[in-house]
């Protein structure tokens, strides 16, 4: 194990607004500037000395970052700043995106909820995080902002290798915008780790389905996973397997076997690649039929 | 670079004015300039819960937040408000009384996730109570008692939350019937 030292120094400022946060950060590096929101990763990256930048920028004053809110068009906009905690309690979340209310419920104890935030979940880019493979089945989109302007980047291009993003040094990601979920659809996340909430995740798996109105097929299947390759990805391949579909245990295995062979997870000290291998095929299966299941159950309920 | 930033922490109801190094956490701050060392340091990765702090009346780790975040947030520790808090007093009794202290190192993170924990959720069952702790260890393994402790201090609250409506409700019979009573003599003296 890494000793962990006290922090080195740094200069800190606490911008107020997001054009502010965009001036501090245009024409820097992200060697010698870092941008800290929850710092549940940031801080032990800094005590580890794997990152010693000369200039901290505090987004929790940011106050623009933190809303979650409905759209007019049906979507959901929810700020980079967003705690965890604020996420999986917001009301709409808890009405219309159970898929990410149960992800964010599986992430750390109250302490890391209270403070991570969704974009430094992202931001962070480890192929670990659980909550982009959740976001990832549910199509969303990253706002990345800086003084040149906005752009959206779709979630599933965002990382493009293992600790890396497509936002450039001067921008930062100042939103994630969800469409409303198809009629009939839910999704969930399995996720296998050593200590409860506490560890790393091992494999992680969100499967999002959408039944046909009469409830016999896939009409749409989105397979993303954690863990399972030096970056969150989707298995666009596994989901075509079951598209238009009904639900077998043939076809399920037809599908993890695919996705086990887009997947190339690591070998570590917490699990080999060929366990890992043996988790995505079991969890991917216990995850569609799960995901089916709560589709047909809140058909049920909200006709 | 100027080191030192001015700072102003609200800690236990006290307000502490500090010119402090930005990248010092809040739990050595709390520990070191402040000397209230009731709060522990451990882990140092938030994977223990032993410098567990209320902000804001949320737990967090005192190890992965800088000081200089916590300006303008009510921080509550293990130390407690001046003039005490109910609840904190009922948490530390059951734990006393049930057992849940050993050698007493993780003692102060769980009392206050406890406090978190009964704050909204004022009776939790065993499984919420377990959720509440993941982020907490105990290297005595004590657990059993914990839980049990947790569950006798929500219990504790509930009956004291109960004995002040009866008291309230005893108060306003005895109000109502000092009415009556001044009624009837307005009544009287009238007649």
């Amino acid at each position: 194990m890494t000793y962990l030292k006290r922090l080195p120094k740094f200069e800190y400022v606490s911008p107020q607004s997001l054009p502010e946060v965009c001036g501090l950060i245009a024409g820097t590096s992200n060697d010698e500037v870092m941008l800290l929101a929850g710092g549940t990763d940031a801080i032990l990256q800094m005590r580890r000395r794997e990152r010693v930048p000369r200039r901290v920028i505090g987004l929790k004053g940011v106050a623009d970052l933190g809303l979650v809110r409905e759209q007019a068009d049906g979507s959901l906009a929810i700020g980079a700043m967003t705690t965890l905690q604020t996420l999986l309690s917001a009301p709409v979340v808890i009405r219309r995106y159970d898929l990410l209310r149960e992800t964010a419920a599986q992430i750390g104890g109250y302490e890391l909820r209270n403070v991570a935030t969704v974009g430094g979940n992202i931001a962070g880019a480890l192929p670990c995080a659980d909550l982009p493979p959740a976001l990832m089945t549910l199509g969303a989109r990253v706002r990345l902002s800086s003084r040149r302007g906005d752009r959206w980047v779709p979630l599933e291009e965002f990382f493009p290798e293992f600790g890396r993003t497509v936002a450039e040094n001067d921008e930062l990601v100042a939103e994630i915008n969800l469409p409303r979920p198809a009629p009939n659809s839910a999704g969930t996340y399995l996720k296998f780790h050593d200590r409860h909430s506490m560890d790393m995740t091992v494999v992680g798996v969100s499967a999002f389905v959408v039944r046909d109105d009469e409830s016999r097929t896939f009409r749409d299947v989105r397979l993303a996973y954690a863990s399972g390759a030096p970056t969150v990805f989707r298995a666009k391949r596994a989901e075509a397997v079951l598209r238009g579909q009904a639900l077998t245990e043939e076809g399920l295995e037809a599908a993890a076997e695919t996705a086990c062979a887009e997947s190339n997870p690591r070998t570590s000290w917490r699990a080999n690649g060929a366990y890992r291998l043996e988790l995505i095929r079991a969890l991917t299966k216990r995850a569609i039929r799960r995901a089916w299941e709560k589709a047909s159950s809140q058909t049920e309920t909200k006709p | 670079m100027n080191d030192l930033m001015p700072v102003s922490l609200q800690v236990n109801g006290i307000r502490y004015d500090v010119a402090i190094q930005p990248w010092r956490t809040l739990l050595e701050v709390l520990r070191e300039t402040l000397t209230m060392t009731g709060t522990k340091r451990s882990c140092g990765e938030g994977q223990c819960g032993a410098c567990t702090v209320l902000l804001d009346g949320k737990a967090v780790s005192s190890c992965m937040y800088l000081a200089v975040e916590a300006q303008g947030k009510e921080i509550l520790t293990i130390e407690g408000p001046v003039g005490g808090d109910p609840a904190l007093e009922q948490i530390q009794r059951s734990f006393a009384a049930k057992g849940a202290i050993q050698c007493g190192f993780c003692t102060p993170g769980m009392v206050m996730i406890t406090k978190d924990l009964l704050s909204h959720t004022p009776e939790p069952d065993e499984d919420e109570i377990r959720d509440a702790l993941v982020g907490h260890v105990c290297r005595c393994t004590g657990y059993v008692q914990i839980v049990e402790a947790i569950q006798d201090a929500a219990n504790g609250m509930q009956a004291a939350a109960r004995g002040m409506q009866d008291a309230a409700s005893a108060m306003q019979d005895a109000a109502g019937a000092t009415q009556d009573a001044a009624r009837e003599m307005a009544r009287k003296g009238g007649a």
